[in-house]
């Protein structure tokens, strides 16, 4: 599954950039991610990622690596989960980049989602739409907690 | 992670009696056990089928009270108090139900096995309505999934029973 | 096989609604198990405790009350396709029920179990919206009502709270002259779309008078399109059978379609508009 995403955020560009790197922060914009942990400043850090469709709950413990950086600019990411009482496991191919325009940081996400296992049997399409509110929610977030302070 | 809310305690057994077949059974069931385990598996009455497991296709069709029910999705306590029928209950005496002999003389039936479901659906459908229409038939059939005849000699095999019941009673 | 589960045999709403606040997530309410099963047999879902509802044996019945039906949320499909009362009153209801899923599951699967569940591709929900009902949402002491068109938030999820017991279905009687229809298309299982028209007309019958439209199994959830109900209302009887592509259009849009196995967005779409050409003619039909 494929997902585009942009958001406008009044900020400099430099602000939002030290914001995507302070994993406390970046984590709590994340619906249903929790316990973040640095394992390698930069490059490794691990995440509880939770999350519900009605009755239907999983809980992933995630790793996320960065495998690619351009200083202020772009950012390439891949995180992997299993929940093994639910038989399943997700995985997220993420690119992150930023752009000035104006007095405005343009962050644009493009991210492609795998899930795999029992939890696909409930249907691509209710998936699809759940990631992709989880994704809304993310990027509201984002621009929330960086508006908020300026 | 949750704490659990069971403890050692809280393990059941809930005993059950019921009539199978005409006879009486009694047993204890743990609440997450399933019927078409019970009878299959702790009785040894192996003629309904597990096959697609969700409820679908029929070929677990057991007899409740006389209606028709999916035991691979239904918890053995429930028929605690009541009457449960199997293929293997139909025959009296060794005398084969109108609806068994109907479904050999017309060829209802292939590597048969869905028959055994066939045959209790439709002896629940004549039970209630003893002389179905063709459309009446194929909507209470509807449930009931056969991979090799294509229905027509299942059709006829219950219509035809249907009509040496309704003459045998009359 | 199932994982093991405690069962908890309460015989009061009240003890339900105690049992579902102090067990939480690690307790499910437990009707038919049509559903509740099957997710369970997949591994999709875990119970610690089921709570046999059935030992609440008052929930099962169907009764008139003026100009409404009341029909209790244990009431089977089964009882319900064949119960006098709602053949009498709601027909369409009944015709509804006549076709869920097959005779197994309707002779066990309760529709109060079958709207708490909310599987998007489901039938009875999109109807009661159209019918106007009315939902009881039970607990401790408490009671409220719900409308229909209110209750289904999202795929799987209701507005009942975690310990809230839907007790009751209240439809009111259709006023005449009406015609109610429900229509679904489907090839799979489960149903790929569904549609509910109620159409009340003027007495001269002919003018549409109010116009309710319902779109079910498409999206995540059954809805209400007031979109195309706007658009129909008040028109003369011709004009809106003329019409009719229009609103289904608007109807097909406003259904919130997902592309999956049942069909793409667009199809879904447009077998909205088939559906709500055929039940509308079918609805003015049973006006005249």
């Amino acid at each position: 599954m494929q997902f585009e995403k942009q958001v406008e955020i009044q900020a400099p560009r430099e602000k939002v950039w030290n914001f995507i790197w302070d994993v406390d922060q970046f984590i709590a914009c994340v619906p249903g991610c929790k316990e973040a942990k640095t394992i390698e400043e930069g490059k490794r850090y691990s995440a509880t990622m939770v999350e519900k469709v009605g009755p239907f709950k999983v809980e992933f413990p995630t790793t996320i690596e960065v495998l690619e950086r351009d200083e202020l600019s772009r950012i390439k990411a891949q995180a992997s989960g299993a929940d093994n009482k639910i038989g399943s496991r997700m995985k997220l191919d993420l690119e992150v980049k930023l752009r000035e325009e104006d007095n405005k940081t343009i962050l644009q996400f493009v991210a492609g989602v795998d899930i795999l296992g029992k939890l696909a049997a409930l249907g691509h399409g209710i998936i699809k739409r759940k990631a992709d509110q989880v994704l809304d929610e993310f990027a509201q977030a984002v621009k929330k907690r960086l508006e908020g302070d300026s | 992670m949750a704490m659990t809310t069971l403890r050692h305690s809280d393990l059941q057994t809930l005993p059950i009696s019921f009539t199978l077949n005409g006879k009486l059974q009694e047993l204890d069931v743990e609440p997450h056990e399933l019927l078409l385990d019970v009878i299959r598996d702790r009785l040894g009455l192996t003629g309904a089928k597990r096959s697609c497991d969700v409820q679908v296709c029929g070929a677990c069709t057991l007899l409740v009270d006389g209606r028709p029910v999916s035991a691979c999705t239904t918890l053995a306590f429930e028929v605690r108090g009541r009457s449960v029928m199997t293929i293997e209950g139909l025959a009296e005496n060794g005398k084969l139900h109108p609806l068994q002999q109907a479904f050999i003389e017309h060829g209802g039936f292939q590597c048969g096995f869905c028959t055994p479901g066939m045959i209790l659906a439709a002896k629940a459908l004549l039970d209630q309505n003893p002389h179905p229409t063709e459309e009446e038939l194929k909507h209470f059939m509807h449930g009931n999934i056969c991979r090799c005849t294509g229905y027509k000699k299942i059709i006829e095999s219950i219509m035809a029973a249907a009509k040496n019941i309704s003459e045998a009673t009359h | 096989m199932l994982r093991r589960f405690r069962l908890e045999e309460p015989t009061s709403v009240a003890e339900v609604s105690e049992l579902l606040g102090r067990f939480g997530d690690s307790a499910k309410i437990y009707a038919g198990g049509t559903e509740l099963l099957l997710a369970m047999k997949e591994g999709l879902v875990q119970y610690e405790r089921l709570v046999n509802i059935k030992g609440v044996t008052y929930l099962n019945e169907v009764k008139q009350n003026n100009g409404e039906v009341h029909i209790g949320a244990l009431c089977t499909h089964r009882e319900l396709e064949n119960s006098p009362l709602v053949k009498e009153k709601l027909p369409a209801l009944a015709k509804l029920e006549e076709n869920v899923a097959n005779v197994r599951v309707r002779q066990v699967g309760t529709l109060g179990g079958n709207l708490c569940f909310a599987e998007p591709h489901a039938d009875p929900g999109t109807l009661l919206i159209a019918l106007g009902a009315h939902l009881v949402a039970e607990k401790g002491d408490g009671k409220r009502e719900v409308p229909a068109e209110s209750f289904f938030v999202d795929a799987y999820e209701t507005a009942l709270e975690p310990d809230e017991v839907l007790t009751r279905i209240i439809v009111p009687v259709p006023a005449q002259p009406s015609g109610i229809c429900y229509m679904k298309f489907g090839y799979l299982e489960r149903p790929s779309v569904g549609l509910a028209v109620a159409v009340k007309l003027n007495s001269g019958k002919t003018a549409i008078d109010d116009i309710k439209i319902a779109v079910g199994c498409a999206g995540p959830a059954p809805k209400r399109v007031a979109e195309a109900e706007a658009f129909l209302k008040g028109k003369s009887v011709d004009e809106a059978t003329r019409t009719i592509p229009e609103a289904g259009e608007t109807a097909g849009r406003a259904s919130q379609a997902i592309s999956d196995l049942h069909g793409a967005q667009d199809y879904k779409e447009h077998i909205v508009q088939v559906l709500l050409k055929r039940s509308f003619q079918n609805a003015l039909s049973q006006c005249t």
